[in-house]
């Protein structure tokens, strides 16, 4: 069992977050969808596992590297 | 008298040089998980094709007779070799003995490599490992320096880049000169747990900067993917072979010659139905460029390079009817596919690139633009995205633009060459800014004057978006054609025919080769 983070690739606000805490996802799956430059731009889990952690709400400015979320896989 | 003794002695020098580091340096340098020159050389190429040059160099000692004692190798082994039965020259530092730093004949070997590749046209593949010059070197007595007269060593690197192509490998530590060394390279692979490259090593940076830091935190693979030092990371040294190889399958051997085209069997009128739906009619969700990369190009031919620096911009080789073309691409769901600093040095090179081997160049444009905003600001994007600009403006390869999504501002101009034909899909939009932000700039009064202004700029925006239709541009042959997305592989194929005798005319050297 490790932590993984997620980090955002882009700077830019949150959109939508479209899990919660204690969810299982699978490789692949949207944590949340972050907007730039006027696109979606969805974040995917990088392994399956459970959501341990979500550290932005929606309308959160993120930066570029920003630990997203952290998923316990 | 037969030369016996001296053929003897030749041999038994031939054996030692061969030894490298003896015993205890080769084990060191296994339990570190990394293979030493020799079995790296006789790894990457074809078997048994290795011919040295300089077989029996080394540091002699000799006794009060001039009899020699002792016997160090050159640190520095190269020669020519074969990869898919082509001639490459292949040369690096031997770990085991000095920790790579060059002693005398290991130094002038290593300048060897490249006068070699250029002499006799053939591609050169560096495997780096080591930390360059030492502080030991400098204390001699005598005459001191390089002669005032003599050419600068940097020159055959700089020269070697617009002449034949370079491959780098980092296996190991790779600090100082051998870093100048891997980044003089149009390919540069590193291997993700067992290389770092570093300017300056941990002592260096603690000493002049007070940070401790180890020499992966400094120089590992995490943080050169990002930094663009190396192209490509590679999970151990056989991985970084197989990437070499494959770099060097898309490129001629020089720049006189033509990539090489293989047979195909990938049928050039195979049309993806996939292609119809791959861009969203909704404008702000984003896609799967490279999935449309891979179902126009031959199967499994797109090898892309550099992808996580600048990763709003997509760079790779790839085939197209057998030919070998570069491709670039925006990838939407980075900022969009603008126009970073990073995205625009990345393209720059890889434009002069083709160039400088002549590779055609396939487009696949999504722009919304040079990136904006503070950081860009201070990223000095507009510098190096002019760059990008003018490196298209003057590219003479044979040049095919598909407009895929958007194309907007000046940065659109960097995906278009001279002479290039001109795809469009129904799903292009494009002029000088994007409708949202455009609109709310140039009807600024007209909507700050509305009772309800945010009403009037959706207004407006809809008025504008319904003008963009993508007919007109075909009507007005400002596009070569409009196509159904789903016959870009079949109208590509027959692109590929029409150029081939450009190809024949464009070997030799370009105006502007690629510099690191």
């Amino acid at each position: 069992m490790a932590l993984v983070e997620v980090e955002s690739e882009v700077t830019g606000t949150v959109w939508k977050v479209e899990t919660a805490v204690g969810d299982v996802v699978e490789e692949g799956d949207v944590l949340l969808i972050l907007e730039s430059m006027k696109m979606e731009i969805p974040v995917e889990s990088p392994v399956s596992g459970t959501v341990a952690d979500l550290l932005v709400q929606p309308e959160d400015p993120v930066r570029e590297d920003q630990v997203l979320a952290l998923v316990e896989a | 008298m037969s030369w016996e003794p001296e053929v003897q002695e030749l041999n038994r020098r031939r054996h030692l040089a061969k030894q490298q580091g003896g015993p205890t340096g080769i084990a060191k340098q296994h339990a570190r998980g990394r293979l030493t020159i020799r079995e790296r050389i006789d790894t990457l190429l074809d078997p048994g094709t290795f011919q040295e040059h300089g077989k029996a160099t080394a540091t002699p000692d000799y006794d009060a007779n001039d009899q020699p004692t002792g016997f160090v190798p050159a640190n520095y082994v190269v020669g020519f070799g074969a990869i898919d039965g082509r001639r490459v020259v292949v040369g690096g530092e031997d770990f085991t003995l000095k920790g790579g730093s060059p002693n005398a004949a290991g130094l002038r070997k290593s300048v060897y490599a490249e006068h070699l590749a250029v002499q006799y046209k053939a591609p050169l593949v560096r495997m780096l490992e080591g930390g360059g010059g030492s502080v030991k070197g400098g204390a001699r007595r005598g005459t001191v320096g390089e002669p005032v007269f003599s050419a600068p060593r940097f020159r055959i690197i700089a020269d070697a880049m617009g002449q034949v192509p370079i491959a780098s490998i980092a296996a190991g530590a790779v600090a100082g000169f051998p870093a100048g060394r891997l980044v003089a390279s149009h390919f540069s692979v590193m291997t993700r747990h067992t290389a770092q490259i570093l300017i300056g090593g941990p002592a260096l940076v603690e000493r002049a900067l007070g940070v401790k830091l180890t020499k992966d935190e400094l120089g590992g693979a995490h943080i050169h993917a990002k930094s663009g030092i190396v192209d490509n990371v590679a999970e151990d040294e056989a991985d970084a072979f197989a990437q070499t190889r494959r770099f060097l399958s898309y490129l001629p051997s020089h720049i006189g010659e033509r990539a090489p085209r293989r047979p195909c069997d990938d049928s050039p009128n195979r049309m993806e139905p996939e292609l119809l739906t791959a861009v969203p009619r909704e404008d702000n969700a984003g896609f799967d460029m490279r999935a449309i990369v891979r179902c126009v190009m031959d199967a499994d031919s797109f090898f892309e390079l550099g992808a996580e620096f600048g990763p709003s911009q997509i760079a790779g080789l790839a085939r197209l009817a057998g030919q070998p073309v570069g491709v670039l691409a925006n990838d939407c769901r980075v900022y969009a596919g603008a126009m970073t600093a990073q995205a625009a040095q990345k393209y720059r090179r890889f434009v002069e690139m083709c160039d400088t081997f002549h590779l055609p160049i396939v487009n696949f444009v999504d722009q919304p633009g040079f990136m904006i905003g503070p950081e860009a600001e201070r990223a000095g994007t507009i510098r190096y995205g002019m760059a990008a600009v003018c490196a298209a403006a003057q590219a003479s390869v044979p040049w095919a633009s598909i407009q895929v999504h958007k194309g907007f501002g000046v940065a659109t101009a960097a995906h278009y060459a001279p002479g290039a034909y001109v795809l469009a899909w129904p799903s292009v939009q494009s002029g000088a800014l994007p409708l949202e932000g455009g609109v709310a700039v140039a009807f600024h009064r007209e909507i700050e004057g509305a009772a309800d202004p945010a009403a009037k700029r959706l207004e407006l925006e809809e008025r504008l978006r319904a003008a963009r239709s993508p007919f007109p541009r075909a009507e007005s042959f400002a596009v070569h054609e409009l196509i159904d997305p789903r016959e870009t592989r079949p109208a590509l194929c027959e692109w590929i025919e029409w150029i081939q005798p450009l190809l024949e005319d464009l070997t030799g050297t370009t105006a502007f080769p690629m510099r690191p």
